[in-house]
C-alpha cells in the first residue's frame, strides 16, 4: 500500500469519525475547556515557583515553560489525531479488532482513526501559545535553519509521543482486562520530561532518553533552541530516536496482534 | 485446487485457571496457572469454487474459531490454509480484499454514520470501480429492501435491517468468497427468507463460494448441498445433505387414525423391538420405527390386520433429528450407518 493511499484512507476514516463526534458529542466544549484549564493551571504553578527562585539548575522560566508546553502540545496532537491508540484495550477486550482485521487496510491505521480526542484541541491551543510566548521572551538568534530545525524537532516529538502511546497501549494484547492501567502509567511518566533532566539522578536521565525517550520531546529540543552548552549536538539524535521509537512500537503492536484471540463467538 | 484448502489446521488458546473467590484471584496474581484449551483439533477442509457449505455444530464446537482462522483474524496454532492461493494470516490484506464476511453477532458497519456513507467508505477501502459500486448498490438495495433505512445510522437499525445492511456491505466488492457466521440469528421468518434468497441469488449469479455456520436448519436446507459437522473441535461429518438424511435419519414415524380402539394392537406394538408406540388418544397414535429393520409397508400392514385405518400419514425424514442426535451425543456419524 502506498503512503499516499494510506494518507487518503486516514483522511477518509478521520473525517467520518469527526462527523460522528460533531453529531453526538454534546460535551465538545466542556472537554476542550477542561483540557485547556488543566494546562493553564500547570503553567500558573510554574510561574508561582519561578516567582520565588530565578532559575532551576541554570534554566530560566520561559525555557522550562517551553519544555512543559512541548509535552502537552504533543499530547494534544496525540489526542486529536491518534486517540484511537487509547481505545486499543477496549478493541481487544471486546473482540472489536475482528472488524479491522477483515478489511484490506493496515490495522494500525484503523486503530488510529478509532476515536478523536477533541480535548486535544485545548492542549494544542494552549501549548502552541505557551511555546510561542517562550520563544518570544527568550533571546534567540533566529535563522532560517533554526526555524526548519524547530519544525523538524516538533515533528519528531509528535512521532515519539505517538509511538510511546501505541507501544504502551499494545499491552492490551497481554493484559486483556478492559481497564488496564499500564498505558496510563507509561503516559504519566512523560511528566518527568516537563523539567530539565539535570534535576534527576543519572538512572532517570538515561531512562527518559532511551527506554521511554520523552526527553527528546522536550529537553533536547530545548537545549538546541536555547543554545545550552554542554548538551550541544544531542538534539541531532531526535530523528534517529523518532524512527527507532516508531519501529519498536510497530514491532510490539504487530507481535501483540499475533497474540490476539478475539472473543468467544 | 480447491478455493478454500486447510491442512492440519488447529487452534488452541491458553486459558487462565483461577480458583473461585477473591483468594483464588489473589493466588492467580502471584502464581498464574494456565491450561491449553484446544478449540480446533487438526482438521482438513476443502471447499470448491461456487459451493455453498454449511458448517454446523453445537455451541463451542469450534465453528467460529475455524471461520476466524480462514478469514485471517486469528493466527492458526498449526497447519496451513490457502484461500484462493493466499495464506489469510500472512497476507491478511490481500485475503481481506477477496473475501466478504458477516458475523451475525457483530456489525461490520460504522456505528454512528448513515449506512449509505458506510457503503461509500467501503467503496474507497476496497477500491471498487464506480460502475460496479453503483450497480451493486442499486441491486442490493432493491433485493434486500434497504430503501427505508439506508439513510439511518447503524445504531438506529433493527436487527433485521442491520443484518441486511451487513450482508450488502460484505458483498459490495464482489468477493469470490463469502463467510457467514450465523447470518440469520435472531431474525424473524420474513427477513430470514429475504436473506436466504439473496444469498442463493448471489451464489448462482456470481458463483460466489459460500461457507456458513448456523443453528438454523432452515438455512441449511434452503442453501447448502454440503454439510460439515464439527463437534469438540473435530469434523465428524463431511458430505452431502441428502446423504446425511438417507443414511442417518433412520427413524421414521407414521401417524394413524383408526375407526375403533385396538387395545391388543397397542400391546403388540409396544412389545415389538425396534418399534415405538405413542398414543395421542383412543383412536389416534403414531409408530416410530427403525427403517433398517422394518419397511413402512410392514408397519402399515400390521396395523391394518387389526382393523380399519381411517387415515395415516408419514413424516418426512428430518435433518433436525439427525443433528439434534449428534449434538446430544447420541449418534456417532462415523460408526453407525456405514
Amino acid at each position: 500500500m502506498t503512503l499516499s493511499r494510506m494518507f487518503y484512507l486516514y483522511k477518509r476514516l478521520y473525517i467520518q469519525q469527526l462527523k460522528a463526534i460533531l453529531e453526538y458529542n454534546k460535551d465538545f466544549y466542556i472537554l476542550m475547556c477542561s483540557a485547556a484549564l488543566t494546562q493553564v493551571l500547570g503553567f500558573v504553578f510554574l510561574w508561582v515557583i519561578y516567582d520565588r527562585i530565578p532559575d532551576i539548575n541554570g534554566w530560566q522560566f520561559w525555557e522550562v515553560t517551553f519544555m512543559y508546553a512541548m509535552i502537552f502540545l504533543t499530547e494534544g496532537m496525540g489526542s486529536l489525531f491518534f486517540e484511537g491508540t487509547w481505545r486499543l484495550g477496549r478493541l481487544v477486550n471486546q473482540g472489536e479488532l475482528d472488524r479491522y482485521l477483515l478489511r484490506p487496510v493496515p490495522v494500525v491505521l484503523q486503530v488510529f482513526c478509532t476515536g478523536i480526542g477533541i480535548n486535544g484541541l485545548g492542549n494544542l491551543l494552549i501549548g502552541g501559545v505557551i511555546i510561542w510566548q517562550s520563544l518570544v521572551h527568550s533571546h534567540i538568534q533566529w535563522s532560517f535553519a533554526k526555524v526548519v530545525i524547530l519544525i523538524l524537532l516538533l515533528l519528531t516529538a509528535v512521532i515519539i509521543r505517538v509511538s510511546i502511546n501505541l507501544a504502551g497501549n499494545s499491552a492490551a494484547f497481554w493484559i486483556r482486562n478492559a481497564g488496564n492501567a499500564f498505558p496510563l502509567m507509561v503516559h504519566n511518566l512523560a511528566d518527568l520530561a516537563k523539567y530539565p533532566v539535570t534535576l534527576f539522578p543519572q538512572a532517570v536521565r538515561v531512562f527518559i532518553s532511551t527506554v521511554l525517550p520523552y526527553a527528546f520531546i522536550s529537553f533536547y529540543p530545548a537545549t538546541y533552541i536555547f543554545g545550552k552548552s554542554g548538551w550541544s549536538g544531542w538534539w541531532m539524535l531526535a530523528p534517529v530516536v523518532a524512527a527507532g521509537s516508531a519501529a519498536a512500537a510497530y514491532g510490539i503492536f504487530r507481535y501483540g496482534l499475533s497474540k490476539y484471540e478475539s472473543t468467544g463467538n | 485446487m480447491s478455493i478454500i484448502e486447510a491442512r492440519g489446521l488447529s487452534k488452541s488458546f491458553m486459558q487462565a485457571v483461577k480458583e473461585p473467590g477473591l483468594a483464588g484471584a489473589v493466588k492467580h496474581l502471584f502464581i498464574p496457572k494456565h491450561i491449553e484449551k484446544i478449540a480446533v483439533q487438526p482438521l482438513n477442509l476443502s471447499v470448491e469454487a461456487g459451493e455453498t457449505v454449511a458448517y454446523v455444530g453445537p455451541n463451542g464446537a469450534g465453528k467460529s474459531t475455524t471461520i476466524k482462522m480462514l478469514t485471517g483474524i486469528l493466527m492458526p496454532s498449526a497447519g496451513s490454509i490457502s484461500v484462493n492461493g493466499i495464506n489469510p494470516y500472512k497476507k491478511r490484506m490481500e485475503n481481506a480484499a477477496q473475501i466478504g464476511a458477516v458475523f451475525g453477532q457483530r456489525t461490520q458497519l460504522w456505528w454512528d454514520i448513515p449506512i449509505v456513507e458506510s457503503f461509500s467508505l467501503l467503496k474507497d477501502i476496497y477500491q471498487i470501480p464506480e460502475p460496479v459500486y453503483k450497480a451493486n448498490l442499486d441491486q442490493f438495495t432493491e433485493l434486500l429492501g434497504m430503501n427505508e433505512f439506508i439513510h439511518l445510522s447503524a445504531r438506529k437499525l433493527s436487527l433485521g435491517q442491520r443484518m441486511r445492511a451487513d450482508l450488502a456491505a460484505a458483498l459490495l466488492h464482489n468477493p469470490p468468497i463469502l463467510y457467514l457466521d450465523e447470518p440469520t440469528i435472531g431474525l424473524d421468518v420474513s427477513v430470514k427468507q429475504k436473506i436466504r434468497e439473496f444469498i442463493k441469488k448471489i451464489n448462482q449469479e456470481q458463483q460466489t463460494t459460500v461457507m456458513l455456520t448456523t443453528h438454523d436448519l432452515g438455512d441449511i436446507e434452503d442453501l447448502c448441498k454440503r454439510l460439515i459437522i464439527i463437534d469438540h473441535g473435530s469434523i465428524i461429518y463431511d458430505g452431502s445433505l441428502s446423504e446425511v438424511k438417507s443414511r442417518f435419519a433412520r427413524n421414521r414415524v407414521i401417524f394413524f387414525q383408526v375407526g375403533v380402539p385396538m387395545p391388543e394392537l397397542y400391546n403388540l406394538l409396544s412389545q415389538t423391538p425396534g418399534m415405538k408406540l405413542d398414543r395421542q388418544n383412543e383412536q389416534e397414535f403414531s409408530v416410530s420405527f427403525d427403517r433398517y429393520e422394518y419397511t413402512a409397508s410392514e408397519v402399515v400392514s400390521r396395523v391394518m390386520k387389526h382393523g380399519e385405518v381411517i387415515d395415516f400419514r408419514m413424516e418426512d425424514a428430518n435433518i433436525e433429528q439427525v443433528i439434534k442426535a449428534v449434538y446430544d451425543g447420541n449418534l456417532d456419524l462415523n460408526q453407525k450407518g456405514e
